[in-house]
């Protein structure tokens, strides 16, 4: 005869007792693979204490981590989740696995997968947003507890009762129990293998495993209520249940609904747009920085930030205008200007020894490219030139070009641009460009000393210059060295014929110099800058040659008024002591129209005299004709 | 008692890729029958994306160890043939005293049958044609990735075979005796 059990009985409290470990069993198998950073995974100490609870029944001596005879490590996710769910333990427990995707905002700077991520600006940082997420795995754990008492358990509780020869219904609870223990081992022993098998495992290991911040996250929702899927997510999933193991008044069921793969859901693009920006960067310190230069974006483009901003960081006096550097190395300190290709930031042809701000006498693309010197030399940086300088010009109205970015990026094509100049500068002597050279390396490549004399001849100046400067690197590494003759032989090979061949774009993408270094880049441009007495002597050639008999040039006369105490023997000093007296071009050309005139005067002259002796019988001549 | 027999789904596998997959198999039907006290221990597959269970206990790896390397010794002497690894579980009943000695019978009650196809390793065509040489090379690593990867699924298929046989059959268990023994008795057997 069935008796109808008693909640008070202590039988009953084991039969309790089972069910409720059941669902704490369970609940811990699946947050333990399933919940990053709260794993036991992550403990190092083991814990076999069982946790006080209210429910829990004195005659419970068994470790709550050992139940079923699988002992795991403690999980607080898990006890701290159960703690809140067993009060009522014939709900059903859901727990819904979450795969999130997270989208990257600017707010943190954080390792992501490989990607370095830079700071978007000085004071700002990326952080994840939760962007979308997806329930990639269901358990439903349950306890059903049958409606009718004549049930195939009582028959068979009965019949435990009956050969225990107890009799009584709690002694056949408690051998229909032991009976069915190893039914709920051999559950849980299939439920951890199971769990290890499913595609979410092999993400959260790899969560578990990196330790490194992904836009990918699991998490887990418990609750006690069954929302049903879409038919859509239904489709993609698989279910498993595992066999029900029935008790005395009912039934624990397990069972799963799960995703059948992933990797659909891992693919989908979500890194935002700024990322792929940075991906470019990245890459950039140690790519080519024409690479680098090229895949930049125009100062229009907002979003791409990371590179702009770094410049920002080191020129930080030039206002919030980004500008992109000509030189690659990311950990660019203030002599990052240094390293940049002077060549690319020289002002057009000036005296030498013209201190005074340049006038504006070159043709007019020169007087462009002289406008945007100007700007150029406010912000050209040198570690050559005085920390200050009252006739810097500072003041000058150098204009922020707007397309300061544009210009850095078109690096690549100043030696495309303004044929017109590069036609005017055709005339720089070897010796020039050889200075040039060795200035650029000097402006690039000074932390490296040596090498720098290694890779070019040059004068004894030169290497002294050269020997002043520091033998060992202190500064960055050896590939600036490398960056910078790498710019110089691109230049070389493009066709660039001279340094000076174009300013404009140069001069605005160097705007972010302080002005210390654009007034030392302007004195080395000046020093250097070829001698516009050679165009004027190249224009000067032809009458030259007919004068230089009765009137010789102005060369020679330079020669005899400045340099008699001077006697240069190699054409290099003679250039340069013609600098030194060089007249300006509007003199020179008036120069050459007097020139011009004394010449026609003597030839009228001639041809009067040879007139005057044929005037008879040419004039004969004359009237016949007429 | 009835003996509940499982033939695992056939798996064509290397001799290099033997022990691996025999480790695999053995731990997880030893993890459903070993019904003691255990502390589970995950372990990767090093040749395979799948991690399986072992149940903490020396003893138990060393004499799957010592049956893999006996298995394997025997493939060596006969390559490219099928072969059976049995996993049996028994009790040992009715010892029975005889004048030659204690009689022991085992009564088994659960077989299980790994069923293994093992192949060698195709050899590089050899050709003269650089090009040709290479493109066999290439193909023939597309080859044994795609076979890799199909015995991965395979694996796993058998995996998932192990636990819905487990979970379908329990009533041929025998009862716990002692649960401070970790697994029920069992032997392996390898072909000889």
């Amino acid at each position: 005869m069935a008796t109808s059990p008693s909640h008070s009985s202590p039988e009953s409290a084991i039969i309790e007792q089972v069910i409720t470990e059941f669902f704490a069993k369970s609940l811990h198998i699946i947050l333990e693979s399933r919940s990053p950073y709260v794993s036991s995974r992550n403990y190092t100490v083991d814990q076999f204490m069982s946790s006080p609870s209210s429910s829990c029944s004195s005659s419970s001596s068994m470790p709550r981590d050992k139940w079923f005879n699988l002992a795991l490590r403690d999980c607080p996710a898990a006890l701290e989740n159960f703690d809140i769910w067993r009060k009522s333990n014939l709900e059903p427990l859901v727990i819904d696995i979450i795969l999130i995707r997270r989208a990257l905002v600017p707010d943190v700077a954080r390792p992501l997968g490989g990607c370095l991520l830079r700071n978007f600006s000085e004071n700002s940082d990326l952080a994840l947003e939760p962007k979308s997420w997806k329930i990639v795995e269901r358990w439903i754990v349950q306890y059903e507890r049958h409606k009718s008492s004549s049930s195939k358990n009582h028959k068979d509780i009965r019949k435990c009762g009956t050969k225990n020869n107890g009799g009584s219904s709690c002694s056949s609870e408690t051998a229909f129990y032991k009976k069915t223990y190893k039914r709920y081992i051999i559950l849980f022993r299939s439920l951890y293998v199971f769990i290890r098998l499913l595609p979410t495992y092999k993400l959260f290991h790899e969560l578990n495993s990196s330790g490194q911040i992904c836009p990918l996250s699991l998490s887990h929702r418990i609750s006690s209520s069954i929302q049903p899927f879409t038919q859509e997510d239904e489709a993609k999933m698989n279910q498993f249940t595992f066999v029900p193991i029935d008790t005395p008044r009912g039934r624990l069921s397990l069972s799963v609904q799960y995703l059948r793969t992933l990797e659909d859901i891992r693919s989908e693009p979500s890194a935002p747009l700024s990322l792929q920006f940075i991906l470019d960067y990245i890459g950039s310190p140690t790519t080519d920085p024409f690479r680098r230069l090229k895949s930049l974006p125009s100062a229009q483009s907002s979003p791409a930030l990371v590179s702009f901003t770094r410049q920002h960081s080191w020129s930080n006096d030039h206002g919030a205008l980004a500008s992109v550097p000509l030189c690659p190395s990311v950990a660019c300190s203030e002599a990052c200007g240094i390293r940049c290709n002077p060549s690319l930031c020289l002002p057009p042809l000036t005296h030498r020894n013209d201190h005074s701000p340049p006038v504006i006498s070159e043709p007019q693309n020169a007087a462009v490219t002289h406008k945007n010197n100007m700007s150029f030399d406010e912000f050209w940086p040198s570690p050559f030139s005085p920390t200050s300088s009252p006739s810097s010009p500072a003041h000058l109205p150098g204009q922020r070009s707007p397309n300061a970015l544009q210009s850095g990026s078109s690096q690549i094509d100043i030696a495309k641009a303004h044929p017109i100049t590069a036609s005017q500068t055709k005339a720089c002597s070897s010796e020039g460009k050889l200075q040039i050279k060795m200035d650029t390396l000097r402006y690039g490549n000074y932390q490296t000393g040596p090498t720098l004399v290694k890779g070019f001849p040059s004068g004894k100046d030169d290497t002294e210059k050269l020997a002043e400067l520091p033998s060992s690197s202190t500064q960055g590494p050896l590939s600036r060295s490398f960056s910078g003759s790498s710019l110089l032989d691109k230049f070389d090979d493009s066709g660039f014929a001279c340094p000076f061949a174009d300013y404009k774009d140069v001069t605005e993408s160097c705007n972010r110099r302080s002005p210390d270094a654009v007034v030392g880049a302007v004195v080395q441009m000046l020093l250097t800058a070829a001698p516009l007495r050679q165009d004027l002597s190249n224009l000067c050639r032809p009458p030259q040659v007919f004068m230089d008999e009765s009137l010789n040039p102005c060369v020679q006369h330079d020669q005899a008024n400045t340099e008699q105490s001077e006697c240069p023997a190699s054409t290099s000093e003679v250039l340069a002591s013609v600098l030194l007296k060089s007249k300006t071009a509007a003199e020179g050309l008036e120069e050459l129209r007097r020139y011009k005139e004394l010449k026609e005067s003597i030839l009228k002259q001639g041809a009067s005299r040879s007139s005057d002796v044929d005037s008879g019988p040419k004039s004969a001549g004359t009237n016949d004709q007429s | 008692m009835n003996c509940e027999t499982c033939q695992l789904k056939e798996l064509v596998v290397e001799p290099p890729e033997i022990r691996e997959v025999l480790r695999c198999i053995l731990h997880t039907i030893l993890f459903h029958r070993a019904l003691g006290l255990v502390r589970p221990k995950d372990v990767e597959c090093e040749l395979f994306d799948i991690t399986y269970v072992q149940c903490e206990d020396h003893e138990l790896e060393k004499k799957i160890d010592e049956k893999i390397n006996q298995f394997i010794g025997w493939v060596e002497k006969h390559p490219n043939r099928k072969s059976q690894v049995c996993i049996s579980f028994y009790e040992v009943k009715n010892k029975h005293a005889t004048w030659f000695g204690n009689k022991i019978e085992r009564f088994y009650w659960e077989q299980w049958y790994i069923n293994l196809h093992i192949i060698s390793p195709k050899p590089h065509g050899k050709s003269h044609n650089t090009k040709a040489h290479v493109v066999t090379g290439e193909n023939a690593f597309e080859e044994s990735n795609s076979r890799c990867a199909a015995l991965e699924s395979s694996l796993r298929e058998v995996l998932f075979q192990i636990i819905k046989f487990v979970n379908e059959k329990k009533d041929h268990i025998p009862p716990l005796q002692n649960s401070e023994i970790v697994s029920y008795p069992y032997e392996i057997s390898t072909p000889r």
